[in-house]
């Protein structure tokens, strides 16, 4: 009898436990794609940094990644597995805006907690409306990055005099990505006069292009104080050495791609190019959770993460984690609440918090950071909180 | 009649160069830089086209996989380029006559749409390998003397990218030499007019559509390797240059090897002129597709009239 019962009570707990089973955190990322990649590899590390640690509230973290391939449709189609199949509990990840742009309807018809780890256009944010109170947006927005940008070179000028900007040239590669930045550069730098703006296309390596003479030329006609260029990683090198051969050196070269092409700090053409971006190594200096993510990268897949989709995507998991404990449950209620209290130091050198966008409740980060590239590793050099370098002014004419 | 309206058209043309060499001088230098990557990317594939009769669409993507090989060799032994390119073109050349042997001769009766699936599924097979191998993050090696540049009065411009304009020549010139002096190379250009005919006077036709893969592959193979030294690499990069190839090669006429120099030359030329002006800057990608409607077009007129 007594065997039975203990057998029972052993069923009985085998049962409660399968019952609970585990926390399940879906996720959609391009595998296919380098920043994607490396974003659901620092997730699963942060699931197995968590569950080694106990879990949460006494139950394991699963992650489930599904591919979104970088296309609209296969993303809207991954969220309604991940909703309708797998039952997750909680959606992470993304990268590109228009894949998020066909989520969005999937997501809205669902309501699960979400927390974004990519979309930068303003179309999404437009698209998702205010009342998608279960959004929660850690990249920042397009606008916010400007906003960030003029901010910084203000600070910058401010605290160095000796870097004077007043002349702006964008050089943007023909695409939504380019053609976006080259709105959101006049809008936000034009504003009052206080620079003069110009710019040109160029088509991108990415997409066949690569020729930049004519983009260049243009360029040093106008004898900009800054020089910035978006592109992509294909474009980085071939246009440093096409400037170089054109005698082209502006007061502040700049460079706002997505990510960098392997090897880049070991050329000496990018000694003292500067960048926009979240996150670099350098930041493990000035942040132990940047050093504990970096190692534990680093350690794990035997890679440097190449990106700052990285350590943003190893925060959503913490984010999320920390709200379950929170909230106690993965009630959708219960969690929304939770996250609106999150205050997560995080390794891209900064605390995040979610305070409102221009349209949604959860906007995550705001800011972006200028860096440098010194001696071959990329340096902050604005925020001056998380700053790493000095910045070196100017940008050394060519030999 | 005919003599005058050329000479008319020489004088014309001779005036344009003229022009544009006095009003923005880097129109005619970045053109003809641009031609010359161009024709000498297109060449291998005009070559198998005009011999072998099949579009290979995983051209860009053979040029590719040439570039990572080239890549993985320079990084590991600190090797140039310009040294890894012989045993680049004959890796490829060797893949070149495999895939041949393997694949394209067993869809050569196949209808063609049948062949275009077989070199795309080529393709697609050579971009996923070079991803899972390499990941999709961009490389490039990075020389001095890539940003050679002479300086003229205020203008300073790379001279390194003429190194395309002298390959694509090279190319030309000896692929003539190859298909008109050499018993292989006449063989393959006979296969290439008239298989059937080619056949009955004891050509061996399999032989010379693998030797003329093979050789196209080399010289795939060969411009792989240039290629690094200018441009970044990653598993997609080949693929705007098979489109861009195929269409240089409608736009020359089958066979018409010199004639693909020449579209090249119009086409990076034309490219440039707009990429002068503000407002058409970004209106190279469709001077491209007017070239080759009007072209094929104006060919086809001319046909029905004849």
């Amino acid at each position: 009898m007594k065997r039975t019962l203990v057998a029972l009570a052993l069923i009985a707990a085998a049962a409660m436990a399968f019952g609970q089973g585990t926390i399940k955190i879906g996720a959609t990322w391009p595998l296919a794609d380098i920043t994607g990649k490396q974003g659901s590899m620092a997730a699963q590390q942060a699931v197995d940094e968590i569950n080694k640690a106990g879990g949460i509230l006494g139950r394991q973290l699963e992650l489930i990644v599904i591919d979104d391939e970088l296309k609209a449709d296969k993303g809207a189609a991954a969220i309604e597995k991940l909703v309708t199949v797998d039952n997750v509990d909680v959606i992470i990840g993304g990268m590109a805006s228009g894949v998020a742009l066909g989520q969005v309807p999937a997501m809205k018809k669902y309501g699960k907690v979400v927390v974004s780890t990519g979309a930068a256009s303003y179309k999404v944010e437009e698209a998702l409306g205010k009342d998608a109170d279960w959004y929660f947006h850690l990249h920042p927005w397009d606008y916010n990055q400007g906003a960030s940008y003029v901010q910084g070179w203000d600070e910058i000028q401010k605290k160095f005099p000796n870097i004077k900007i007043k002349k702006i040239f964008l050089a943007y590669e023909e695409g939504a990505f380019g053609k976006a930045s080259w709105d959101a550069t006049k809008t936000l730098f034009g504003a009052g006069n206080r620079y003069v703006i110009d710019g040109a296309s160029f088509k991108s390596a990415a997409l066949g292009g690569g020729d930049y003479g004519a983009m260049l030329e243009a360029a040093k006609m106008f004898k900009p104080d800054l020089f910035l260029w978006a592109g992509y990683d294909a474009d980085a090198l071939p246009m440093l050495e096409q400037a170089k051969a054109m005698k082209f050196s502006p007061g502040i070269y700049l460079g706002a791609p997505p990510g960098w092409p392997v090897g880049f700090g070991t050329s000496r053409l990018s000694e003292n190019v500067m960048l926009y971006g979240m996150w670099a190594p350098s930041i493990n200096n000035v942040s132990p959770v940047s050093k504990k993510f970096y190692d534990g990268f680093v350690a794990k897949f035997k890679a440097e993460p190449a990106t700052y989709f990285a350590p943003l995507s190893y925060s959503a998991v913490y984010i999320v984690a920390d709200a379950i404990k929170r909230a106690g449950s993965t009630d959708t209620a219960a969690l929304i609440k939770a996250l609106e209290a999150t205050k997560y130091e995080s390794p891209l050198g900064q605390t995040i918090t979610f305070t409102p966008g221009n349209i949604i409740k959860h906007q995550g980060v705001k800011n972006q950071k200028i860096l440098q590239w010194q001696m071959g590793r990329q340096e902050v050099i604005w925020p001056f909180e998380s700053a790493t370098a000095k910045p070196v002014y100017p940008f050394p004419k060519w030999k | 009649m005919a003599n005058k309206r050329n000479r008319t058209a020489g004088l014309v043309l001779a005036a344009a160069v003229l022009g544009i060499l006095v009003w923005r001088p880097t129109v005619l230098i970045y053109g003809l830089q641009a031609a010359g990557l161009y024709a000498s990317i297109a060449i291998p594939m005009g070559l198998i086209l005009g011999i072998v009769h099949i579009v290979n669409l995983a051209h860009g993507e053979f040029m590719m996989a040439a570039s990572y090989l080239t890549y993985t060799i320079c990084r590991a032994s600190g090797m140039d380029p310009y040294l890894a390119l012989l045993p680049v073109a004959a890796v490829t050349a060797a893949f070149g006559f495999l895939v041949y042997r393997l694949t394209i001769r067993r869809a050569l009766k196949a209808p063609e749409l049948n062949q275009l699936i077989l070199t795309f599924g080529l393709a697609i097979l050579l971009t996923q390998a070079a991803n899972l191998l390499f990941t999709s993050q961009t490389r490039k090696l990075s020389f001095e003397y890539v940003s050679a540049s002479v300086d003229i009065g205020d203008l300073s411009f790379g001279v390194y990218n003429f190194v395309f304009v002298a390959i694509a020549v090279a190319m030309v010139v000896g692929l003539r030499l190859f298909l008109t002096r050499t018993k292989a190379g006449k063989a393959a250009l006979a296969v290439g007019q008239n298989p059937r005919g080619a056949a009955i006077v004891g050509i061996d036709v399999d032989r010379a559509y693998a030797l003329t893969f093979a050789l196209a592959s080399a010289m795939v193979g060969l411009m792989g390797a240039v290629f690094i030294t200018r441009s970044s690499i990653f598993p997609a990069v080949g693929s705007p240059f098979t489109m861009k190839s195929f269409c240089l090669i409608a736009m020359a006429g089958i066979g018409n090897i010199p004639g693909i120099l020449a579209s090249s030359v119009l086409l990076g030329v034309s490219e440039n002129f707009l990429k002068a002006f503000r407002g058409t800057r970004e209106w190279a990608d469709i001077v491209f597709f007017v070239l080759i409607i009007s072209v094929i077009l104006g060919r086809s007129i001319r046909g029905k009239k004849a």
